[in-house]
């Protein structure tokens, strides 16, 4: 196999230095040959597991990896959707009739997340105040296989949810992410935006769908300028 | 991180020409000059598969007490940072090794003669195996500070040659000056030096960089060099390899050299193209 | 064409690039076949030598022989190849440690035509030593046609030392041992086994062109207990002796270089001297082995005075010969001066306990050579080995073992490093395979250096600046100038953290105000050893790497571990 000495590097995750030096002195076996510099697959290989490197030739056609940091707010909405008019009179039963509508997840995982979801409420309660609640599970969900979404749930009527202001809260936002990374990054964005009263004056208008997620793109934009300055 | 060029000084008229074309090439490339004033005859530079050893004639020992005054002053004057280079490891006790990450070098035509030889027809054996080891391109002065305003690359073909080519695209990029190649077709056909552009992908920059493609076709080979312009950096490569050597430029150097007095940067065939 | 031009890169053929064992097993034949001639060469020029002048030693003026050979060879040394005096053992040695083992060209030949002028015209030196430095020399050039690689030339530089011991003493251990234990100092079997063949190699291209014939042969030795109970006052001895002809040589060099006259003069100088001495002794001059050869035979008829004389008179004509600047090396005068003081210590015995039927003097002379090569070496196998070869005696190799232990261990406790090697450790050069410094010298901190950092200026508000640390990786921040872009200090997060909770002070502060500018900062061609001594000094964890003004990245102790790690395992593992 010939590659240049850039991929070499990268494939082995050393800086470039490091392996034109190795080259020289003969620790690496990697041949110099012309331009570029030959090996032999199996043998780097083997050499990298015997030094404790790690070897990963560089791949035809890369995949694109998915970065979970990528994950907007606004495709979390709109994966988990908005419902209107959830029934139900306390913290429990409106949980349960909005965890029914969370399509992306079959009976079985809706029951647990239910489970979950009442259990972080008995810690304390997720009402962050404004009428605003977050209900999310501790810890991600194990064999979690899914890309990370937030359900938007209106409330027929306001309930109460034992939130920190002690407002009843009308709207619910059910967090779900794989990793406590995406967790933490979703919902640093959602309580920026709740933190603006603007923003629940406006919920409380039961916007639909089309216009809450152009709103939430408008913060976003707000928040991708403060972190790319 | 900033390129480095790697001067000798010799503290005399002849060695303050060589060191003012040190410092106009630093700044036309925005590279920083490393000084080093030496106090012994001798050195070794230790590259990646030799170890060269050079041996200074005397005139690089004089006057040791004004060397770094004249030398800063020179710098300063250039506006530029002085930085002097302090051999840290010793061979012996009077052979200092000089290690040789620099990414060029400045040399004199000849750099272990006395200088009242050194004019044009001749490059020394040390310059040579400094040019034929380094990873560097070695800029050789000519003999009186001369500033260009252009970029001439002779290409004949080889991988060194085309090292020199794409050198000559990064200079002229870095310093915004037109670029010239120049070509001597030999026995073989212009068509293949076409192919070899065409199979190093360079066919863009060459459309993009490269001003006028000069194609000497017939007539002595030294006699076409007065095409060359006199306010120009020559590019070229040294020592082609092999079976192209017979219609590389390479065998050419010393042709090159010896017939125009301009400042040349000689590419090596162990120069690490870094973009 | 494409055959010819490949014929010189061996290493990139198939059949060599899977395991280039083989291929450094043939070079190692070539390189002891080579490196066995070049000391046969000098031997041959030196008998050849000796011969020539010995017509000349009866004539009143002959002590300046050695004077006017030790000018010649400084002036070749100096005026015609330009290298630096010395026998170039350590030059071997730094060479390997540093930088795979590059050697100049000139070096194989340079010491060989420079030592025979010295050592011919009666200077009190040694042959090995230059034979040593252009058997390594002679590897690594053929290395560097071959263009093999570090590891590979450093072999063939143990090769072509091994090779040379080998042939000049006709043995093959010794050469090999040698060639490990004080050239490379790193006992692998890729290593060990293409210098063994080279060690066969040279012996055999030896044996070929000089016979087969054991360097000093000897008579048959009964020893007893007793016997083995004085060797440990030998030991002793031969420390002793060791420890003035180190301290000797270090004095004369030292009062020669507070001589303000040309080198050859100096030379001269010494040379002169040195035939004075011999004029009077001459068994001072030149490398001595005939003298080696009477005493283990045991025909070195002198009293106890003339030789103790004899011994110290050695020790102060070798110090001449190499500490004014003649060439060559210390390995022969150590076995004369070994055997002498064998000698007087023998002589002592027979004058206190005349009742005692000792064993034969020639015995004696042995073990004290054994004592003083292990002694100025520091290298007990070396000197374990070369007795027992050189003498073809192994029925002695018990007391040789426990002479050649004390002496070594005795000059160790008061010379921590060997005569070849106590030039380099004082420069601090010494990097054996393996090392923690070693692993520092080839790490530099281009390779550690880490560039992820995001830089700020130094008008900045640090309401942006909070942005800023959002999304930084790291706790550093380095501050630049807005025009220059040159670096003026660094805000580390910990420092600052106080105001990062105050919201008044947002718009109240500048980075400018709040950086730290009194930084150390590293530079990227500085050592590393140098860069963690800083670190430790200070209590630093990371520091930012600037050069010409600029800010190029940071470096932090723990990329320094991880890259160290890596290092070290790829380093002693193999």
């Amino acid at each position: 196999m010939k590659l240049t000495i850039h991929e070499i590097a990268q494939s082995l995750y050393l800086p470039l230095g490091t392996v034109r030096r190795w080259i020289r002195q003969g620790r690496i076996p990697i041949h110099k040959s012309g331009n570029g510099f030959v090996f032999n697959e199996a043998i780097l290989s083997k050499w990298a597991a015997a030094h404790h490197l790690t070897f990963s030739p560089p791949k035809k056609s890369p995949e694109k990896q998915q970065d979970p940091e990528l994950e907007t707010l606004s495709s979390a909405l709109k994966r988990g959707g908005v419902f209107y008019d959830i029934k139900g009179d306390d913290g429990a039963s409106t949980l349960k009739a909005a965890v029914e509508h969370i399509n992306v997840l079959d009976s079985h995982a809706k029951e647990k997340l239910y489970q979950r979801l009442l259990e972080r409420e008995n810690l304390t309660s997720t009402g962050i105040g404004k009428g605003v609640a977050i209900p999310h599970p501790h810890n991600p969900l194990p064999d979690a296989d899914f890309r990370p979404f937030i359900t938007t749930c209106f409330l027929e009527k306001p309930i109460e949810f034992a939130a920190l202001d002690n407002k009843p809260v009308f709207v619910m936002f059910i967090l779900l992410c794989p990793s406590v990374k995406s967790h933490l990054y979703l919902l640093s964005r959602l309580a920026f935006c709740i933190r603006d009263d603007s923003f629940v004056e406006f919920l409380k208008t039961f916007p639909s769908s089309d216009r809450l997620l152009l709103k939430i793109a408008d913060f976003e934009e707000q928040l991708d300028r403060a972190d790319r300055y | 991180m900033e390129a480095q060029l790697f001067h000798i000084f010799r503290n005399n008229p002849f060695g303050r020409e060589t060191l003012l074309q040190s410092i106009y090439f630093c700044k036309k490339m925005g590279a920083s000059p490393v000084v080093y004033i030496p106090k012994f005859t001798k050195f070794l530079m230790y590259f990646e598969n030799d170890v060269v050893q050079i041996d200074l004639d005397s005139s690089y020992l004089s006057s040791p007490d004004t060397a770094i005054s004249h030398a800063t002053e020179l710098l300063e004057e250039g506006g530029l940072s002085v930085r002097f280079f302090e051999p840290k490891h010793y061979t012996a006790t009077t052979l200092p090794d000089i290690h040789t990450n620099f990414d060029y070098m400045a040399c004199p035509r000849s750099i272990s003669d006395l200088s009242t030889k050194i004019g044009l027809g001749y490059i020394g054996p040390k310059v040579r195996r400094i040019v034929n080891s380094a990873r560097f391109p070695v800029l050789i002065t000519s003999p009186v500070y001369k500033e260009w305003d252009r970029i001439a690359v002779f290409f004949g073909g080889s991988a060194n040659a085309v090292n020199a080519l794409k050198l000559g695209f990064r200079i002229s990029r870095e310093t915004g000056l037109p670029l010239d190649v120049f070509t001597y077709v030999g026995k073989v056909s212009l068509e293949s030096y076409e192919q070899v552009i065409k199979d190093e992908n360079l066919k863009k920059e060459m459309d993009y960089f490269v001003n006028k493609w000069h194609i000497f076709e017939k007539g002595i080979f030294e006699e076409n060099l007065y095409e060359v312009p006199h306010t120009a950096l020559v590019i070229l490569g040294a020592y082609g390899h092999g079976l192209i050597k017979n219609f590389v430029f390479g065998s050419k150097m010393e042709k090159i050299q010896s017939t125009i007095s301009n400042n040349l940067l000689i590419v090596g065939p162990n120069y690490v193209a870094t973009s | 064409m494409r055959i010819f031009k490949s014929w010189r890169y061996p290493a990139s053929w198939k059949f060599f690039r899977l395991d280039d064992r083989l291929l450094l097993m043939l070079m190692a034949v070539i390189v002891g076949l080579c490196s066995g001639l070049a000391a046969l060469a000098l031997n041959r020029s030196l008998i050849a030598m000796f011969n020539w002048l010995h017509k000349y030693h009866h004539i009143w003026w002959a002590f300046v022989l050695p004077g006017i050979g030790a000018a010649l060879s400084s002036l070749f040394l100096e005026k015609v190849v330009v290298e630096g005096a010395g026998h170039g053992v350590p030059e071997v040695i730094y060479s390997v440690s540093r930088y795979g083992g590059l050697l100049r060209f000139r070096s194989s030949y340079s010491r060989l035509i420079s030592s025979c002028l010295t050592i011919g015209s009666g200077g009190s030196a040694g042959p090995e030593a230059p034979v040593v430095m252009s058997g390594a020399a002679i590897g690594s050039n053929i290395a560097k046609y071959f263009s093999l690689n570090d590891r590979q030339r450093v072999t063939l530089v143990g090769c072509g030392a091994a090779g040379a011991i080998s042939s000049i003493f006709n043995a093959p251990i010794a050469g090999m041992v040698f060639s490990i234990e004080v050239i490379l100092g790193e006992w692998k079997s890729v290593n060990i086994v293409p210098i063994a063949i080279a060690a066969v190699a040279g012996t055999e291209i030896s044996r070929i062109l000089q016979g087969n014939q054991i360097v000093f042969s000897h008579l048959q030795f009964n020893i007893d207990l007793l016997d083995i109970f004085a060797c440990l006052g030998l030991a002793i001895l031969t420390a002793v002796a060791s420890i003035v002809l180190t301290r000797m040589l270090r004095s004369m060099y030292g009062i020669s270089h507070k001589i303000s006259a040309p080198i050859w003069v100096r030379a001269a100088v010494g040379g002169c001297a040195v035939g004075i001495i011999g004029l009077f002794l001459p068994v001072v001059l030149g490398e001595g082995y005939h003298a080696v050869q009477a005493m283990i035979g045991g025909t070195f008829s002198q009293g106890l005075a003339l030789v103790a004389i004899a011994t110290l008179a050695k020790v102060v004509a070798t110090a001449l010969t190499l500490g004014w600047g003649g060439s060559g090396g210390i390995f022969a005068p150590c076995l004369v001066i070994g055997s002498l003081a064998g000698l007087t210590y023998h002589h002592c015995l027979i004058l206190l306990w005349p009742s005692i039927s000792w064993v034969n003097e020639g015995c004696f002379a042995l073990l004290g050579m054994a004592g003083l090569i292990s002694g100025m070496l520091q290298a007990p196998l070396t000197g374990i080995f070369l007795i027992v070869e050189i003498t073809g005696g192994y029925e002695v190799i018990l007391p040789l073992i426990i002479v050649s232990a004390i002496s070594t261990s005795l000059c160790h406790y008061i010379e921590p490093a060997s005569f070849y090697l106590k030039e380099l450790v004082e420069r601090g050069h010494l990097l054996r395979p393996g090392t923690d410094a070693r692993v520092l010298s080839d790490l530099n901190v281009r390779e550690i250096i880490e560039e992820d950092c995001i830089t700020v200026k130094q008008n900045m508000l640090l309401r942006d600046f909070i942005n800023i640390i959002k999304i930084s990786p790291r706790n550093y921040f380095p501050v630049e100038d807005e025009k220059t872009n040159n670096f003026l200090g660094i805000i580390h997060l910990d420092d600052i953290r106080a105001y990062l909770f105050n919201p008044d002070m947002y718009d109240a502060v500048v980075l400018g105000q709040i950086m730290d500018t009194k930084v150390d900062v590293v530079h990227p061609d500085d050592d590393l050893s140098e860069v963690l001594r800083k670190m430790d000094a200070h209590q630093l964890f990371s520091m930012p790497v600037v050069s010409n003004n600029k800010f190029l990245g940071l470096i932090s102790k723990a990329t320094i571990l991880d890259q160290y790690r890596k290092e070290l395992v790829v380093q002693t593992s193999q």
